[in-house]
């Protein structure tokens, strides 16, 4: 026992949280806050612990629990490196962004950007390629699924279908503006994932694919998400419809990227509309230049 | 001295199970004869997903009760009125019979350790929580439950058990109490103190709710895991809080190493058993849990597990990290908190 005064309960929490939340344990934290300040006079003992070993139990379940949560919503991108080496990138991420937030929902969101922050100065290029943009490109596809999982969708709404499509003037077409749904997220990534990522999911250890732009669109529909592998023209057209831009001009945009002959192009882009137009990607079509919705 | 109705005047729920994403499709495939569900809140407040979906579905069918994690009553940190809007929204949407969290703060200076942390138990703890369990329980428009958390640390700074806080807690602010009596157990073994009285000296008449769960006995304490069968012992004090209390609406929670449905449900309703024969030996009858919806008890839950006094020592998880030297086999983790990971073609 010592004779040092009880802290006040403001005084108290802060020190509390800071050792408990120290990576290199109860005493390391007790070390950096309140010179002087032994565990034993805040924390009593119990028949069975020391003062530090009851303490360090809170330190210990801090980062284990943050780590598995981390875990469970980077499992692919852990599955990838192996878990010691995610627990050591989520170790580092939760140091510099610890949670604020009242929702574990949001403790992964910045783990996408902290990996593209610290990744190696060289990029790790080499024999075994740019791996960090891999790691990148999955975090990054992993956190878009949780967000398009439990944002908002459109379930119950109609959505835009093939006949409302079919339906628009020809003359309108080129003014109009699709209306994406809320859910319609798209990623440009630098490794074709999409395959890795579905065979862990299923429990397969597939090869790392060779290094090559890829392109994903992600959505959901009756609570569920999907998927859908893109090209370049396609996403650049898709992109400029998220981004408000008139059909017109998004296909204006696309045709600069579109690698195939004028005549194939026109009729890739119906194909594209009707694929997209089932897989629910539109809410709705604006005719704006006739000042009234479609 | 004003006396509470029974319950703050909350209804007698019968025998719950807290709502996890792994029982979802068994739910709304089966629609189990459960009595009630309770949600983790902060699971459901901003989902515009399945979750959400999920939840208005099961609060058509049956009776549903907030329990959150992320209130931090004991903090330092100014209350969040934005989650607290969210609390009253959801609760006002899926007419939530009640609201719950935890006596304990989470996190200061902003941060959210998601741990439920005690506080040490003085007189200035006690003004603080008491101070802001009226300005919630004044926004939320409706008495604040706050459960007993479990604990393995004590403070120099504290002058008063755990039961004479929530006792005065409760009268001073008017709140009710959610009994977990796993964790009363689990305190006990932590804080060298009886959970007999621990139980006996609270206000029984401000109980609305039972928690049960399994926990961790790791030899020299015990950790809140949520990842079994409730022990025996626990069984026999919950006996006891049915009789002083006169039954009160009563949750299985099972975070970790999670069953199908069935086993969870069939655990809560060996509640109706341990009544019976707390009832017999006492000789007094109840019917608290007659109401409940008329499953049969799981008969591996004979009286004769009562006679058993030792403690189950189950394994548990080791969460290693990066300096895995420093974990030895204390490490386990008391995570109440669902975490949601979606489904994906």
């Amino acid at each position: 026992m010592t004779d040092e005064p009880p802290l006040s309960l403001d005084a108290f929490q802060r020190w509390m949280q800071k050792v408990i939340m120290h990576p290199g344990g109860v005493v390391a934290g007790a070390e950096t806050v309140e010179a002087g300040l032994a565990i034993e006079s805040v924390v009593t003992r119990s028949r069975a612990l020391s003062s530090f070993e009851r303490l360090d139990i809170y330190n210990r379940s801090y980062f284990a629990r943050l780590l598995e949560c981390m875990q469970a919503e980077y499992s692919v991108l852990a599955t990838a490196i192996g878990e010691e080496l995610f627990d050591s990138f989520a170790l580092g991420y939760l140091q510099q962004h610890p949670s604020q937030s009242y929702t574990l929902a949001e403790l992964g969101e910045r783990f996408p950007d902290y990996l593209a922050a610290t990744r190696p100065v060289d990029g790790g290029v080499g024999d075994e390629g740019d791996w960090p943009e891999f790691l990148i490109d999955l975090a990054r596809l992993e956190r878009t699924i949780n967000v398009v999982f439990d944002g908002p969708g459109t379930e119950g709404e109609s959505l835009l279908d093939r006949e409302r499509l079919m339906a628009i003037q020809p003359d309108h077409w080129a003014e109009s503006r699709l209306e994406c749904v809320p859910c319609l997220k798209l990623l440009p990534l630098s490794y074709p994932i999409n395959d890795y990522f579905t065979a862990v999911r299923r429990g397969d250890q597939p090869d790392l694919p060779a290094r090559a732009p890829a392109w994903l669109a992600i959505t959901r529909r009756d609570f569920r998400v999907y998927r859908y592998p893109l090209v370049a023209t396609q996403f650049h057209l898709l992109h400029a419809l998220l981004n408000g831009e008139t059909v017109g001009s998004a296909i204006e945009q696309a045709a600069a990227t579109s690698p195939v002959p004028e005549d194939q192009f026109a009729a890739d882009l119906r194909d594209w509309f009707f694929q997209w137009t089932t897989a629910g990607f539109f809410r709705d079509v604006r005719l704006t230049d006739r000042g009234h919705d479609g | 001295m004003h006396l509470p109705p029974p319950r703050l005047g909350h209804p007698q729920l019968g025998l719950g199970v807290g709502l996890r994403t792994a029982h979802f499709a068994h739910i709304l495939r089966e629609w189990p004869a459960v009595d009630w569900f309770e949600i983790i809140s902060e699971n459901f407040i901003d989902s515009q997903g399945r979750p959400r979906y999920v939840l208005e579905q099961i609060a058509e069918r049956y009776p549903v009760v907030m329990h959150g994690v992320s209130l931090s009553i004991g903090s330092i940190d100014r209350l969040d009125f934005d989650y607290l809007a969210k609390l009253k929204s959801l609760a006002r949407h899926v007419n939530a019979r009640w609201i719950s969290d935890h006596l304990c703060w989470t996190g200061v200076a902003g941060k959210n350790t998601h741990d439920l942390l005690p506080v040490p138990l003085n007189e200035e703890t006690l003004a603080h929580v008491v101070e802001r369990i009226r300005i919630v329980q004044e926004v939320l428009e409706r008495p604040l439950v706050l459960e007993n958390p479990s604990s393995y640390v004590t403070f120099a700074a504290s002058t008063m058990p755990e039961w004479e806080f929530l006792s005065r807690m409760s009268a001073e602010a008017d709140c009710g109490l959610l009994l977990d009596v796993n964790n009363v157990y689990v305190s006990g073994v932590n804080h060298d103190f009886d959970p007999v009285e621990y139980i006996e000296a609270l206000p029984h008449e401000r109980v609305v709710q039972c928690h049960l769960a399994g926990h961790t006995n790791c030899g020299t304490h015990c950790i809140d895991t949520h990842d079994g069968e409730v022990i025996d012992p626990v069984w026999k004090l919950y006996a006891r809080a049915h009789r002083l209390t006169g039954g009160v609406s009563t949750l299985l929670e099972w975070d970790a190493k999670i069953p199908p449905f069935d086993v969870v449900h069939a655990e809560v309703l060996k509640a109706k058993r341990w009544v019976e024969v707390r009832s017999a030996e006492c000789g007094t009858g109840s019917d608290a849990i007659a109401h409940s919806n008329g499953v049969q008890i799981d008969p591996t839950a004979s009286p004769s597990r009562i006679a058993r006094t030792s403690i189950q020592v189950d394994r548990f998880v080791v969460h290693d990290r990066p300096q895995s030297g420093r974990l030895g086999s204390h490490a386990s983790v008391s995570n109440p908190v669902a975490f949601l990971v979606g489904d994906v073609e």
